[in-house]
């Protein structure tokens, strides 16, 4: 017999911006139209009932809500102004504090920022007749990074738990 | 014209193709263009991550560009200018989030300028700079291509953000295109997502995306297709021929971005716009491009 | 030494829950004046109102004070039993405990009895104040507007006119007839829409009590209930109306071709032409926009001038201007439909394939322009899959909040009809978010449809695209199955809901008529009054006052005459007395007050005094709304606002200032 957990609901209505974001009548278009549903099978109607009813603990622990494309389609149709996409954003954030199924991508990516305030390194290309060029050889200016008092900072963020 | 241009994380580290073009381009319309410096990824893969500080990385972009002391300010990426965007929104309304960011900002004197306008390349392009005066300045037009664009996910979604065009129908890049002579077409894909997002999780995915719009693309005909977005470039120029596996058809297609067409027509050489870093074949596409 | 009964109401819990009545009723008692107080659950009901007219008999009260839920709701009844126990009525006051305290301080009864206590002291003081008054009676027109000629228009023109009274029924359209004369069967009994309405359409032109003008629109209202004065423009024809036979032949020779508006738009007509099949009156009408003759202003073509045997034919009729005096207004206007090229996603507009509800109506109708025959616009043939989708624009807030009310029904009645038309040969598929059959018949006619292999689909898709052969596919998650369908119609029918018209504001401004937030007419109270508007002698009836199907249309018109017609049963109605009055010898002619008035209620009179001439305002009681303006703007203080007065509202200020009380979080 499947148990809600009003409490982990609550800790995901903090993360919205309003009340109206989970407003969610079942309508489905935006499963209909979901970019990652053939292939990823994610149901954002699916998801917005779940979180409607409290069942947020495996929603959390879960794969699915890493399959999100962030395309905005559901955001831009929804008739009731529900937001999947903000759900599933407050949703990877629990799962981050709860230190679950974090995909590596992302967790690189922050660390990357934390030490040169960008995303990603600085990647070679090489084109089609074997030519390999960077920043440097394209004659493009140099990336300069954040200043010192950004990193210190942004750790005192991250560590935060505001809500 | 001046703008205070942010280049975000992709383009500044394998995207160059991107910046080289707006380089070039963009003062031959009169534009100058003033680097923020010392700049900070926007935030966006950090909004899966933690929500405040992926806000506040994108508010401190705003800052960044306060401190430049210009009114304007371009983001040629569509996740940096969606993200950056929504910061500016929390940050205006002045809730508990927005005061939040506006003090963590204040612990580094950084401040956000509330009239600051925030510009994508084909907004920037098609309502401050006008149709009518990139005409002017043309010396190669286009004719004889026929293009399909693809703008992207998140410059026309969600609508009630305030967003670069008309999500369900925009076609500011299709006239950006027009404008310099080429021909674009409709097609019923156009609103599909490059799938970029998932090459972060399930590269899979994201390449069967890719990969499946530009086989319909070929089926259509055209001889290209215009992109604006450093992740729809990584997806759909760097990972074409990864993505041709996952759709099981040969994927052929010159994928160019726009400010690189913009270059060809204002006849800036091709190697000045990168054209020799696209993976896609773009040697297809620039014989077509009358003398 | 005025004596005042206090009575506190408990409301059930709805007052009794948050306010301390007994503090309240203890409090009373110790204000000075107050000779009598009580408490009891429902003072509006039998015995409440039985305890205050025994005290009022016994006690010989001079006002009455009941402290209770708003005025809106029960002073009415409240007037009537003080007048019934020989108490002026307006020597009452009511003291709101539940809108203005208890239903908003719910959190803080402490409070709440506090801001009771303030109220019932102010009240009390009011009362002391209070002058008696009188209603006033005014001559009442018993003739009667009805506004839209549908079948809400129709069907209370028709109870009007039986029921004795005049009726003038204003249609824009060059026939009556409306939405429901372009329907081809109503649901839940697949009646023949024509067939039931036009007997009364006919019943309408025949009656002798009914004046019909159609091309015609209402111009202007002034006046007030009993005595509205309305002009009323009938738009050329360019027919003579007595002359045309309904022969049609000038729409044969007509060479110019318009969209036929009655269609859709999925047909032609020409610029002469009789409006509908089933047209009430059956007389042509030339579109001014598109006759070659009007347009250009020359004495072109005249191709229908030489067909015309009855020579009805006049290029030179001129707008009317008619002016008549009506007792009460019926507003009938009806609604539109929800335009579908605002939602570019489902390709309305884009795609000859997809259509509206309403212009599949048409498609159906034996009259329509494929003859009754179920065929795909783009090439004619008949569909395999058809496809019908729900809550295109309704229930939706980009666009609009309201449930449309018909659109569930209406789909499930095409789908039946495709079927019985179609046969087996065809895929029916339903994508809808909830199915709403909730009316006398309806769940059974749900079932109907279920038993007729109708495909229903528990999910809305987000967009139908259509390849460059122009085919169309979208895909649809039914919540059902859990699968993703991936469907390819060949016609899709997108149930559009019913909005309000795009000039209801204009609609409103003319009538005096407020609208709701969903944009319909308002009512004064959607449960309780669901016909009247705030203006007294304006009614509504049908889908102007939010969208209905037939059977609430008609059940409304008829409600809305019987209204009208209890109104001006006696040829005279009754007006408060809650209006300005100019005191003559106060007023300095200064005419500040007349601009003021949004309800034109003040007049300018003269006399001559000692030679010189002498202007003074005075109130048209008739048209005055109480609304106070005047008082305000008056600057010798000459105009005093009965029931209302500046002595009376200072005294209730001062009173509430009194306590030393001032505090709390403010």
């Amino acid at each position: 017999m499947a148990k809600a957990n009003p409490e982990s609901l609550v800790k995901v209505l903090a993360r919205l911006s309003s009340r109206e974001l989970v407003n969610c009548f079942q309508c489905i278009k935006c499963t209909s139209g979901c970019t990652a549903l053939k292939l990823l099978e994610l149901k954002p109607h699916e998801i917005m009932k779940l979180v409607n009813l409290g069942f947020v603990d495996e929603l959390a622990a879960s794969d699915i809500i890493w399959t999100c494309v962030t395309c905005l389609k559901c955001v831009q149709r929804c008739p009731q102004k529900a937001s999947p996409y903000h759900v599933i954003m407050a949703l990877r954030n629990l799962a981050v504090e709860r230190e679950a199924k974090v995909p590596e991508g992302y967790l690189k990516a922050v660390s990357q920022i934390l030490e040169t305030g960008l995303a990603e390194g600085a990647q070679k290309v090489v084109t089609k007749k074997m030519e390999t060029f960077d920043r440097k050889s394209l004659k493009l200016p140099k990336v300069t990074p954040p200043r010192e008092g950004f990193q210190p900072l942004l750790v005192k963020i991250m560590e935060e738990k505001s809500y | 014209m001046k703008t205070a241009v942010f280049w975000g994380c992709r383009i500044l580290t394998s995207q160059y193709a991107y910046e080289m073009s707006v380089r070039e381009a963009f003062p031959r319309l009169n534009i100058e263009l003033v680097d923020l410096r010392e700049t900070n990824c926007c935030g966006d893969p950090v909004k899966s991550v933690n929500d405040l500080a992926a806000n506040y990385l994108a508010a401190r972009v705003l800052a960044l560009a306060n401190v430049a002391g210009l009114e304007n300010l371009l983001i040629p990426c569509n996740r940096c200018h969606f993200v950056i965007t929504e910061a500016k929104n929390i940050v205006e309304k002045n809730g508990r989030l927005g005061q939040k960011i506006a003090g963590l900002l204040m612990e580094e004197g950084l401040e956000c300028n509330p009239n600051i306008k925030v510009w994508h390349v084909i907004d920037f392009l098609h309502d401050l700079v006008g149709l009518d005066n990139i005409k002017k300045f043309l010396q190669k037009p286009l004719k004889g291509l026929k293009l399909a664009t693809h703008v992207g996910c998140q410059i026309i979604r969600y609508s009630d953000l305030g967003r670069v065009d008309y999500a369900e129908n925009p076609l500011k890049l299709d006239e950006l295109v027009n404008a310099l002579g080429a021909e674009t077409v409709d097609y019923a894909e156009k609103l599909d997502c490059c799938g970029a997002n998932l090459m972060h999780s399930h590269s899979d995915s994201a390449f069967s995306l890719a990969g499946t719009k530009i086989n319909a693309l070929q089926n259509l005909g055209v001889d290209g297709l215009v992109v604006s977005c450093p992740d729809c470039g990584l997806m759909f120029d760097f990972k074409q021929k990864e993505a041709e596996t996952r759709v099981g058809a040969k994927l052929n297609l010159p994928v160019v971005y726009y400010s690189q067409l913009l270059g060809l027509a204002l006849d800036v050489e091709q190697e000045k716009l990168g054209l020799h870093l696209n993976q896609s074949p773009v040697d297809q596409l620039l014989p077509k491009v009358s003398p | 030494m005025p004596k005042i009964g206090v009575y506190v109401c408990h409301c059930g819990l709805n007052i009794a829950g948050v306010v301390d009545i007994e503090r309240v009723v203890e409090y009373a008692k110790g204000l000075p004046d107050v000779a009598v107080t009580r408490n009891y659950t429902y003072m509006c009901s039998d015995l409440g109102q039985r305890m205050i007219q025994e005290d009022i008999k016994s006690h010989k009260l001079d006002g009455v004070v009941i402290a209770t839920c708003s005025p809106a709701m029960h002073e009415e009844t409240f007037r009537r039993a003080v007048a019934e126990a020989g108490l002026n009525p307006y020597l009452l006051e009511i003291v709101n405990l539940r809108e203005h305290v208890s239903w908003v301080h719910s959190d803080m009864p402490d409070e709440a009895t506090e801001k009771a206590k303030d109220l019932v002291r102010m009240g009390v003081v009011r009362a002391r104040l209070l002058e008696p008054l009188e209603k006033s009676k005014v001559h009442a027109e018993r003739r009667v507007l009805v506004v839209g000629g549908g079948i809400a228009g129709i069907q209370a023109s028709l109870d009007l006119a039986d029921a004795g009274l005049e009726v003038i029924l204003v249609e824009r359209a060059p026939s009556i007839g409306g939405r429901m004369a372009q329907l081809d069967k109503t649901f839940p009994t697949l009646d023949c829409s024509a067939c039931i309405l036009t007997p009364k359409m006919v019943d309408v032109v025949k009656h002798p009590k009914i004046e019909l003008l159609t091309n015609s629109e209402v111009t202007e209202v002034k006046g007030f209930v009993g005595n509205y004065e309305v002009s009323i423009t009938k738009k050329p024809r360019y027919v003579d109306e007595k002359k045309c036979v309904g022969c049609e032949l000038c729409t044969k020779v007509c060479p110019v071709e318009v969209a036929d508006e009655f269609n859709e738009g999925l047909s032609q007509t020409r610029a002469i032409s009789i409006y509908s099949p089933h047209a009430v009156p059956k007389i042509a009408a030339v579109n001014p926009k598109h006759c070659l003759r009007l347009k250009y202003d020359k004495d072109v073509c005249g191709k229908c001038l030489e067909a015309c045997e009855a020579r009805a034919i006049n290029f030179k009729q001129q707008p009317e201007t008619i002016q008549v005096k009506v007792g009460a207004i019926i507003l009938a206007v009806g609604s539109q439909v929800f335009d579908a090229s605002k939602m570019p996603e489902f390709g309305y507009g884009h795609h000859k394939n997809v259509v509206s509800n309403i212009e599949f109506e048409r498609i159906l109708n034996a009259s329509g322009p494929t003859g009754g025959q179920i065929l795909c616009p783009s090439n004619g043939k008949a569909p395999e899959t058809v496809v019908l989708v729900q809550c295109v624009g309704s229930r939706d807030k980009r666009f609009h909040e309201h449930c449309c009310r018909v659109g569930c029904m209406a789909t499930l009645k095409h789908a039946i009809l495709i079927r019985e038309k179609l046969g087996k040969d065809v895929n029916i598929y339903v994508c809808f978010n909830d199915m709403r059959a909730f009316g006398k018949g309806y769940d059974e006619f749900y079932r109907r449809a279920r038993d007729m292999d109708i495909n229903l689909v528990a999910g809305l898709p987000s967009d139908i695209r259509s390849k460059a052969d122009g085919s169309l596919y979208f895909d649809v998650y039914d919540k059902g199955t859990n699968k993703l369908l991936e469907i390819r119609p060949d016609l899709v029918v997108l149930a559009n809901g019913l909005v309000p018209n795009s000039d209801m504001a204009k609609i409103g401004e003319l009538f005096r008529v407020s609208r709701s937030a969903d944009g319909f007419l308002l009512e004064v109270h959607p449960k309780l009054r669901p016909l009247e508007c705030a203006v007294a002698g304006v009614f509504l009836a049908g889908a102007c006052q939010g969208p209905k199907d037939i059977p609430d249309a008609v059940a409304q018109a008829s409600g809305a005459a019987a209204k009208v017609i209890d109104l001006l049963a006696t040829g005279e109605v009754e007006l408060e007395p809650l209006k300005a009055v100019v005191d003559k010898d106060l007023c300095s002619g200064c005419r500040l007050c007349e601009p003021v008035c949004p309800f034109v209620a003040i007049e300018m009179k003269t006399e001559i005094v000692d030679g010189a001439e002498r202007l003074w305002a005075e109130v048209v009681e008739a048209m005055c709304q109480g609304c106070g303006l005047c008082v305000s703007a008056c600057p010798t203080n000459a105009i005093k606002m009965r029931h209302y007065t500046n002595e009376q509202v200072i005294a209730q200020v001062q009173a509430a200032c009194a306590t030393s009380k001032v505090g709390g979080d403010g």
